[in-house]
């Protein structure tokens, strides 16, 4: 089985790769740990960060050092998911102004560009200093940077339709209206897809960095305490991984639902034979 | 894009069947020329020059020719994807865009242009969609379309699951459904290989047999058009027009055995040397 073998070997590949991170990982925190004073600064051992996540001692009087990730995680990756979820329905809207409109295209687009050149620290406390409201700047953030990707790959879906599937929907008199809801818009889908995958991890990554201009909570604000060693450094090497592996996990996500919605592309890929002859009509 | 300038104005076309005359021919092509716009001071393109031709109603017809000859153009502009730059078509004594906004089209091209989330079943199925067709004539039809293209017990499948010669099958079927006056062909059989081409031929008059369309069948292939029609149009290049038009004698219905008789040797040649200017 040809698709298999294929799944496999990559499967083989994740595996080589993860295992050899560790073991990078893993050298650098021994060396680590022979020069320097304080090595959980700079490079922990992998198990001391699994071992921080189970340990059941108060951190801040109330909390272990875990709770107090996942409470901040809370706030923080909600903004996110709020944020991504306006940005793509935007960023899709905005996609099928374009191709319905050259001249929105020719408008928007540039401007979308420069939006996009902005850095989000710089970006960022200009929109909060506009809402006064780090929540709301929170899920502007990660509306802005998950639009672009979107609209963009959107966009490039509607314009990939090939000229004789729309010639197809001419030939049959498609109204302008079918031929978005039968053509265009199914034929987008992958694409826009595409732009939730990058775009999703982006949002949370805005999100966090958001979270650090203010102190009102939220990953972002524990990962720069813990940094100034307000509290326990293991904090931050926890929140470095949750987000790490949040964000591959948004990517994942996002894999899952366009499977779900586009059921084709879990059909089998080997071609069936010609049949022998007509069937004759009962 | 150009596809989309008229469409908002189709939903008021329509317009009364015409009952046509016995000896009205269906399809009536009047000194038309197609010229195209050459790039920047260049010479314009003539893609078609003065070409006229009569189909009558239920024949196969076939346009052949080398590459450039217009084959393609004088189709497309049968279909009003191309309009002319002079003279007239007319069918059923309408303009090609009445005819198409009736629905009264149906087109197959040379790549199946399947929509790769749709099942075959719901492939077939969208044309009448568009038309309105209640749900359960809709199923039935489907079923009886792939019935008659052979992939009944494919309904299921997605279209890339199918061989080439399938999914062609496929867009004969979807373009039949909605039960068209009118079936255009544009090379619908030439990314096939010779022998899944051979067999969709001979189905493909089987088709014809049944349903009684007349068929406009556009190729480069002088043997499939002998083959298949009842008359083959020759059209040559430089500018594109119609240099003969050879009746078909050939007895029917035709299998392929026909391709060793020596009458149908005969007509090949015949074809074959009415080209000019190749």
């Amino acid at each position: 089985m040809e698709p298999n073998r294929k799944q496999d070997s990559n499967r083989l590949a994740t595996f080589v790769w993860v295992l050899a991170l560790i073991l990078i990982w893993e050298l650098g925190a021994t060396l680590v740990a022979q020069t320097k004073r304080t090595p959980e600064n700079v490079l922990p051992h992998l198990y001391q960060i699994v071992e921080s996540v189970f340990s059941t001692k108060l951190v801040n009087g109330s909390q272990t050092a875990f709770q107090i990730v996942l409470a901040n995680a809370g706030i923080t990756l909600a903004r996110a998911g709020i944020g991504f979820m306006l940005g793509a329905a935007i960023g899709f809207l905005l996609a099928l102004l374009m191709n319905l409109m050259k001249t929105v295209e020719k408008i928007a687009f540039p401007y979308l560009m420069i939006i996009q050149m902005i850095p989000i620290l710089g970006m960022a406390p200009i929109v909060l200093a506009v809402t006064k409201d780090i929540d709301k700047s929170r899920v502007i953030i990660a509306a802005i940077l998950t639009f672009y990707p979107v609209a963009t790959n959107t966009l490039a879906g509607f314009k990939a339709v090939p000229g004789e599937k729309l010639e197809l929907m001419h030939v049959i008199a498609a109204s302008k209206f079918e031929i978005y809801r039968k053509l265009l818009i199914p034929s987008c889908i992958p694409y826009f897809f595409t732009g939730l995958k990058v775009s999703a991890p982006m949002a949370i990554t805005a999100s966090i960095l958001v979270d650090t201009l203010q102190g009102g909570g939220g990953l972002g604000t524990m990962l720069s305490q813990s940094l100034k060693h307000a509290m326990t450094i293991y904090v931050f090497w926890q929140i470095v991984f949750l987000s790490a592996i949040v964000g591959i996990l948004s990517y994942h996500l996002m894999s899952v639902i366009e499977k779900l919605a586009a059921p084709h592309r879990w059909a089998r890929k080997v071609k069936l034979d010609e049949p022998a002859q007509l069937d004759e009509p009962a | 894009m150009s596809v989309f300038k008229r469409s908002s104005r189709d939903a008021m076309a329509g317009g009364p069947a015409v009952v046509l005359d016995a000896n009205e021919p269906e399809i009536k092509v009047e000194h038309v020329s197609v010229r195209f716009d050459g790039k920047k001071g260049a010479a314009p393109v003539v893609a078609l020059q003065d070409v006229s031709l009569d189909i009558r109603q239920g024949e196969f017809i076939s346009l052949v020719g080398p590459s450039g000859c217009g084959k393609t153009t004088l189709l497309r502009t049968i279909a009003d994807l191309q309009q002319p730059s002079s003279g007239r078509i007319t069918v059923r004594g309408q303009t090609p865009r009445e005819i198409r906004l009736q629905k009264k089209y149906g087109i197959v091209f040379q790549n199946p242009v399947l929509y790769d989330w749709r099942t075959v079943r719901r492939n077939v199925c969208m044309p009448m969609e568009l038309k309105g067709v209640p749900k359960k004539t809709r199923t039935a039809t489907v079923t009886e379309m792939l019935e008659l293209v052979g992939l009944y017990h494919f309904g299921k499948k997605y279209p890339h699951e199918l061989s080439g010669g399938m999914q062609q099958r496929v867009g004969i079927a979807r373009a039949l459904a909605i039960k068209p006056e009118i079936l255009l062909m544009d090379e619908p059989f030439s990314a096939l290989d010779e022998f899944t081409k051979e067999k969709l031929n001979e189905d493909l008059l089987k088709i014809w047999n049944k349903t009684n369309k007349t068929i406009l069948f556009v190729t480069h292939n002088i043997s499939e058009a002998v083959f298949l029609s009842d008359r083959v149009v020759v059209l040559s290049p430089h500018p594109g027009r119609v240099s003969a038009i050879v009746d078909i004698t050939l007895p029917r219905p035709r299998g392929l055995a026909i391709k060793n008789t020596p009458e149908f040797g005969a007509l090949v040649a015949k074809v074959r040397n009415s080209f000019e200017g190749v």
